[in-house]
């Protein structure tokens, strides 16, 4: 074990154990971060660092040729890019919005409340999380289309609000909140919206948090909703104007390779920083210490 | 939208309440189930308009025989679409095995590995939230498109042919013989696929990890118990319902993914060849046979969570109720 003097007086003790662990973390943090190194030096490669075989990691000469690229590429066709951002960002922001809304109200009710047939709801939210979405994503087609939906904002909102698996997790979180509170408010004459709103929002902000993350990168990455909901040029979110570019899912035209990567590196953006912002929320402990003291 | 449906309902039942009262006074049992059906009601709905609705269409255009797409009219019934799958079809039952193997090679490395990984960030290191977000950054990336395109550029392989010059001392490796830099070579591309798919499995643990009571561990060390003996009779059973979820996560995330094998050939013989009966036949086989594999993991799993004993010491103290000793009636998942 070893003893220095760290700054401020204090002192920095080196053990083995924890020289070990470090090392460990570091190595699987190198593994795990490369595709994010990647891909930002991918956005900034030059056309002829972009086809170079073995594939460099860094990049050599950067420009920021490609997001001009990007402009001038999307540029010749009727839609700007900024609208394709602009339909992603309505759709999920509301989506994240509403989910987080619906399924907490949910899972309070199904944990404490326990309305005439929650374990059957419960039982087939199990069910539906072991569901593939592509099996129903037909005939879901057709309810969509019976709403006349099709080519609106409601058609790509509506279907990703009541999704099995964010009630699930709510749940999981829901579970620990003492019911001691909650008796407690009820008998101080707090009516049940209220203590919802008052005492079970704030204690679940760690679980709304992880939902807030989850749903918004999913929904910010689905590809398949609008692809089928959506024909309208207008209307297409950002993934699938990826797809676009790129010319397609089976290969890459190779004029625009420098345009998709730019386009990939900007789609990835929101969703980093949404989690830096949200990541100490979810981190935090539950508030079920409410009772410990 | 949904608060204002909400509040109208709550209205309604806050107007009839007099009425009911002059009649019969409601128990407070129904006053409270009436409370929790207005709260969920926005959830069902959802549910029923686009899942459940969908699922019992999907049924039968699985069943149905004739199918008239233009009115999306079924009618008849057989079960060629079934053997189809499993007798006709070549390709079928190849491609489900192949699903199948990759997911029972990934699951148990990604369970232990994310479980490691969560119980190292729970300690006090240096630098917590930068490490946090490092490992969910390639599910940030997305499961499907943006992982797609950067596979299509290689990043793989590119990993691989960096690690090969420079952090890895092949040179001495192969002292050892060939076999040993074969292992040490499939061990490193597969911890690179499974670390890529364990940021979700590492932050769900976290949160669990972060709940336990830190008396636990304190009145663990006075009892004079080490690291490895609290880990396994502490954290273990204390997280055992995190370990239940992530379980049934990482199997129907790794079987229902878009970059399954599986689900891509159904989306080409469903959406591209516009055979939609004999794509959702096969999307019910394959949903049949997870559904089939979370219900072992719940069985299995069932008896690992209920006889822990910290489990049902921390349930007492947590709720208080110190005469709960004779079980009390469980629902289905507790």
């Amino acid at each position: 074990m070893l003893k220095i003097k760290w700054f401020r007086g204090q002192w920095l003790h080196i053990t083995f154990a924890r020289v070990a662990l470090y090392v460990v973390m570091i190595v699987m943090v190198c593994f795990t971060a490369l595709p994010l190194v990647y891909l930002i030096s991918t956005a900034f490669k030059p056309l002829d660092e972009l086809f170079l075989y073995p594939p460099r990691f860094f990049v050599q000469n950067p420009t920021t040729k490609n997001f001009s690229d990007l402009v001038v590429s999307l540029g010749s066709s009727t839609v700007p890019f900024t609208r394709y951002a602009f339909n992603s960002l309505v759709n999920t922001i509301t989506i994240v919005i509403c989910t987080v809304i619906v399924s907490s109200m949910g899972a309070y009710s199904l944990v404490k409340l326990k309305p005439p047939g929650g374990v059957f709801l419960f039982n087939l939210i199990l069910v539906a999380l072991m569901f593939s979405p592509h099996v129903t994503k037909i005939p879901s087609y057709m309810v969509v289309n019976g709403l006349g939906l099709i080519n609106t904002y409601g058609a790509l909102i509506l279907p990703n609000i009541a999704v099995a698996y964010n009630i699930f997790l709510i749940k999981q979180f829901m579970e620990q909140y003492p019911t001691e509170l909650l008796e407690a408010a009820r008998i101080d004459g707090a009516g049940e919206f209220r203590i919802f709103i008052q005492m079970v929002m704030p204690a679940l902000k760690p679980a709304t948090a992880t939902l807030t993350v989850f749903s918004f990168v999913n929904n910010w990455n689905d590809y398949f909703s609008p692809l089928i909901y959506v024909t309208s040029q207008a209307m297409k979110t950002l993934p699938l104007a990826l797809q676009t570019i790129g010319g397609g899912a089976a290969g890459m035209s190779v004029g625009r390779a420098g345009a998709v990567a730019a386009a990939t590196f900007l789609m990835t953006a929101p969703t980093v920083i949404i989690f830096v912002i949200k990541q100490g929320q979810v981190m935090e402990t539950m508030t079920y210490s409410g009772i410990k003291g | 939208m949904a608060e204002k449906k909400l509040t109208a309902e709550k209205k309604q039942v806050a107007e009839k309440k007099p009425v009911q009262a002059k009649k019969k006074k409601m128990s407070l049992h129904t006053k409270n189930s009436l409370k929790g059906l207005v709260f969920v009601s926005p959830f069902i709905l959802g549910m029923l308009l686009f899942f459940i609705y969908p699922i019992i269409l999907s049924i039968r255009l699985a069943f149905g025989s004739k199918v008239l797409l233009v009115g999306f009219q079924i009618s008849g019934f057989t079960l060629d679409n079934f053997t189809r799958a499993i007798s006709i079809d070549v390709e079928f039952l190849p491609i489900f095995a192949e699903s199948v193997r990759n997911t029972l090679v990934q699951f148990p490395l990604i369970i232990v590995l994310s479980l490691i990984i969560a119980v190292l960030l729970n300690r006090d290191i240096k630098c917590r939230g930068l490490f946090r977000v490092i490992f969910f950054i390639p599910f940030l990336l997305g499961t499907g498109n943006v992982m797609q395109q950067l596979l299509n550029q290689g990043v793989d392989r590119a990993v691989l042919n960096i690690m090969d010059g420079k952090l890895i001392p092949y040179n001495v490796l192969s002292y050892f013989g060939t076999t040993i830099v074969d292992v040490v070579q499939t061990v490193l591309s597969v911890l690179v696929t499974v670390l890529w798919g364990c940021g979700v499995q590492i932050l769900l643990f976290l949160s669990g990890l972060q709940s336990i009571s830190g008396s636990l561990y304190e009145a663990a060390r006075i009892d004079g118990a080490t690291e490895w003996e609290i880990f396994w009779k502490v954290t273990v059973p204390m997280i055992a319902p995190m370990i239940l979820l992530n379980m049934v996560y990482t199997v129907v995330d790794s079987l229902a993914s878009i970059t399954n094998p599986l689900l891509e050939y159904m989306k080409q013989k469903g959406y591209t060849e516009a055979q939609y009966a004999y794509g959702s036949a096969m999307g019910w086989m394959y949903f049949a046979f997870i559904g089939l594999l979370v219900a072992i993991i719940f069985v299995v799993m069932k008896g690992f969570i209920h006889t822990s004993e910290v489990e049902e010491v921390k349930k007492r103290e947590h709720k208080h109720k110190v005469f709960t000793i004779e079980r009390a009636p469980r629902r289905t998942f507790d």
